[in-house]
């Protein structure tokens, strides 16, 4: 196959990885779609706000079948979850480490490693393998996990994902999360993100989530690559009837992230939440892109994003909502609040309806501001340092994402980790 | 314990304030009395350091301190409490943990030791328990979904936990039915202690009945026109503002 166009550095390295590929497979489909479209760009409408041709501005050949280095246990313990979570499951460079994972299969668990995407695990979930990111995944993908819930149980305790890249060259990760939750079956699953501090590297993680009837997942993300990594990340879920999603991302590393989120309805009072936090200073980049398709009638949808924004970074928040023929009933509603620290801070949004039903109810909001000048006052004037009241109240703006995970301790990180945030400041 | 002397202050601008004299000692409690627009909440947020309310004469001692240099966190460590008429509404801020943490950093910038979970937890169910407050509505963000009563009476809980030497009360008895006010007027009076004085700030001479002051003061245009004891509140509930106002002219 051609591929006339100009390349750019970035573009010319995935397409020498791809010479290493198999000749045919879906690994090779992928690699030439991801090939045929290049890196997303700002006259993509999508993409607008994130130009990965130029974010990308390097050679980042991906890692594809390097046995990962060995990883000590002190790395584990970099995870905010590391002393409430006891069950873990790691990757290391998108390479599943069963001898570093605490967390045994057992008749209720089922774990596997996958190895590339010939596994039939993959391609269940209904996204567009066309998107860019998706395909460069399937294409370059250097492992992963699939993870099963057996029907009608339910896993009480929460479990983390721990996914490490240890980069220390510009490379690309590309690895797959598959998380199948059965009929009546539910779990609760934090999947946190680690990188090397400093590293120059691209990120590329897929989640897919099939949820059968009456399932549910409860899933928390965080985000937290090196400062000078890009963090390309996708979420594909199905919901079959009654199947509950409460999907909550925190972000906080990463130079350019953008995340997406493709949300189908395939059963009917299906119901899903997907809300996100961002924390971000100097001139990191996050852009979340979400698309939720209510194709059968009754499914709840509601999309909250609350984006703390300091010095220079830039929040972009995309949602939309399509209401397929027939889906009546359809209850969609987003929203999403920039809280801007600094005047040079940014925040976009871009909500979208897509409606081709009569009897629905959507609605989609957003706002940007300052912290409220009152707010600080009322905590200072109680005795708390003005430090320490834009910490709360940030820790506060952000906590309405936090809201739904069903577990208090959870919570209570989140909410300690965007304290220290402020905290930290903003001298690096 | 307080000690007000010559006070101007303009908020945008305008003068609100224009040469306050006020003395309030130990175990005292003064009244402060005055139409709308007098400059009574003004008085109220300069000594608690409210930006945008600018002094621009005059001087605030606080047991001999320079109240005015401290910030707003610094006077409420040194034991300075100020009730709002409107208390704010922080969601997302859980009103247990704002108290705990407001707690252990006065006692920190006093150089007391922080107090542990178990003990907070006593002194706050005993003081809830005082002024009639579910610890349920503890739980829930500060005022967020409160009524007007419930945040009175979150205010005087605050207080009470906190236990200031200095204690500004703003139209605390406005939206009150008079059940919820005999509440709030018992939590205050239990308060009530040599070592702490008490300026309570009203509209209406109804609250007056229930926390009975030493002093009363009435403020029109910016200035204490008039001062007396307790009986003064009476005459002005007979009389209306509109005499002192002549005078204050």
């Amino acid at each position: 196959m051609n591929f006339p166009i100009q390349h750019t550095p970035a573009e010319a390295a995935f397409l020498t990885a791809g010479a290493l590929l198999a000749t045919e497979g879906r690994r090779r489909e992928a690699f030439e779609r991801f090939m045929a479209m290049g890196l997303p760009h700002r006259r993509l409408e999508d993409w607008r706000w994130t130009d990965l041709r130029q974010r990308i501005s390097g050679a980042y050949p991906p890692v594809l079948d390097r046995a990962p280095p060995a990883v000590g246990k002190a790395e584990l313990e970099r995870s905010p979850f590391f002393a409430q979570i006891r069950g873990r499951v790691v990757l290391v460079d998108g390479v599943y480490a069963p001898e570093l994972s605490t967390l045994p299969a057992s008749g209720a668990i089922e774990i596997r490693g996958i190895v590339d995407a010939s596994d039939a695990v993959l391609g269940r979930t209904a996204a567009p393998d066309s998107d860019p990111i998706i395909a460069m995944n399937t294409a370059f993908m250097a492992g992963g996990i699939a993870i099963r819930i057996a029907p009608a149980t339910t896993v009480e305790a929460p479990f983390e994902i721990l996914s490490i890249v240890t980069a220390a060259e510009p490379r690309t990760l590309a690895s797959r999360i598959v998380i199948l939750v059965e009929q009546g079956a539910s779990a609760s699953i934090v999947e946190t993100h680690l990188g090397a501090e400093g590293a120059s590297y691209v990120n590329n993680p897929v989640t897919e989530v099939i949820l059968g009837p009456e399932a549910r997942l409860d899933r928390v993300k965080l985000q937290r690559d090196g400062k000078e990594a890009i963090h390309l990340s996708n979420l594909q879920a199905r919901l079959d009837r009654n199947a509950i999603l409460r999907d909550c991302t925190v972000t906080m590393g990463g130079s350019t992230t953008r995340q997406q989120g493709f949300i189908a309805f395939d059963g009917e009072n299906a119901d899903a939440k997907l809300t996100g936090a961002y924390l971000l200073r100097g001139k990191q980049h996050c852009d979340t892109r979400l698309i939720v398709d209510h194709r059968v009638p009754r499914c709840t949808s509601r999309e909250i994003f609350k984006c703390v924004l300091d010095e220079e970074a830039r929040g972009i928040f995309q949602g939309k909502v399509i209401v397929q023929r027939g889906a009546q009933k359809t209850d969609g509603k987003q929203s999403s609040h920039g809280l801007l620290l600094s005047p040079a801070a940014e925040f976009d949004a871009k909500p979208e309806l897509e409606i081709y039903a009569d009897d629905v109810v959507c609605g989609h909001g957003a706002t940007a501001g300052d912290l409220e000048e009152d707010f600080v006052f009322y905590l200072r004037s109680r005795g708390i340092s003005l430090a320490e009241a834009r910490a709360l109240l940030v820790s506060a703006f952000a906590a309405e994402a936090f809201e739904d995970i069903p577990h208090d301790g959870l919570r209570d990180t989140l909410a300690e980790l965007a304290k220290s945030w402020v905290h930290r400041g903003r001298a690096e | 314990m307080l000690k007000i002397e010559n006070l101007h202050a303009t908020v945008d601008g305008r003068s609100i304030l224009n040469g306050v004299d006020l003395e309030v000692n130990s175990g005292e409690v003064h009244a402060i009395m005055g139409p709308n627009g007098s400059g009574k909440s003004t008085l109220s947020y300069v000594l608690a350091g409210r930006k945008g309310y600018e002094v621009t004469e005059g001087s605030v001692a606080y047991r001999g301190e320079d109240l005015l240099t401290l910030e707003p966190n610094e006077r409420a460590a040194r034991g300075l409490f100020l009730a709002f008429q409107y208390p704010i509404e922080i969601p997302g801020v859980v009103t247990m943990q704002f108290l705990k943490v407001a707690l252990n950093a006065q006692r920190k910038a006093r150089g007391e030791p922080e107090l542990s979970t178990p003990d907070f937890m006593r002194l706050v169910r005993d003081r809830a328990a005082k002024l009639r407050i579910d610890l349920d509505m503890l739980k829930r963000s500060v005022n967020v979904g409160f009524s007007g009563g419930e945040k009175k009476r979150a205010e005087i809980l605050q207080m009470a936990v906190l236990e200031p030497s200095l204690c500004i009360l703003d139209e605390t008895d406005s939206g009150l039915d008079i059940d919820a006010l005999r509440i709030v007027a018992d939590g205050v009076n239990a308060l009530r202690s040599p070592d702490r004085a008490m300026v309570v700030i009203t509209h209406y001479q109804r609250l007056l009945q229930y926390i009975v002051p030493d002093r009363v003061h009435v403020l029109s245009r910016g200035r204490i026109v008039r001062s007396g004891d307790k009986s003064l509140a009476l005459e002005l509930e007979e009389k209306g503002y509109a005499s002192f106002e002549r005078d204050a002219a």
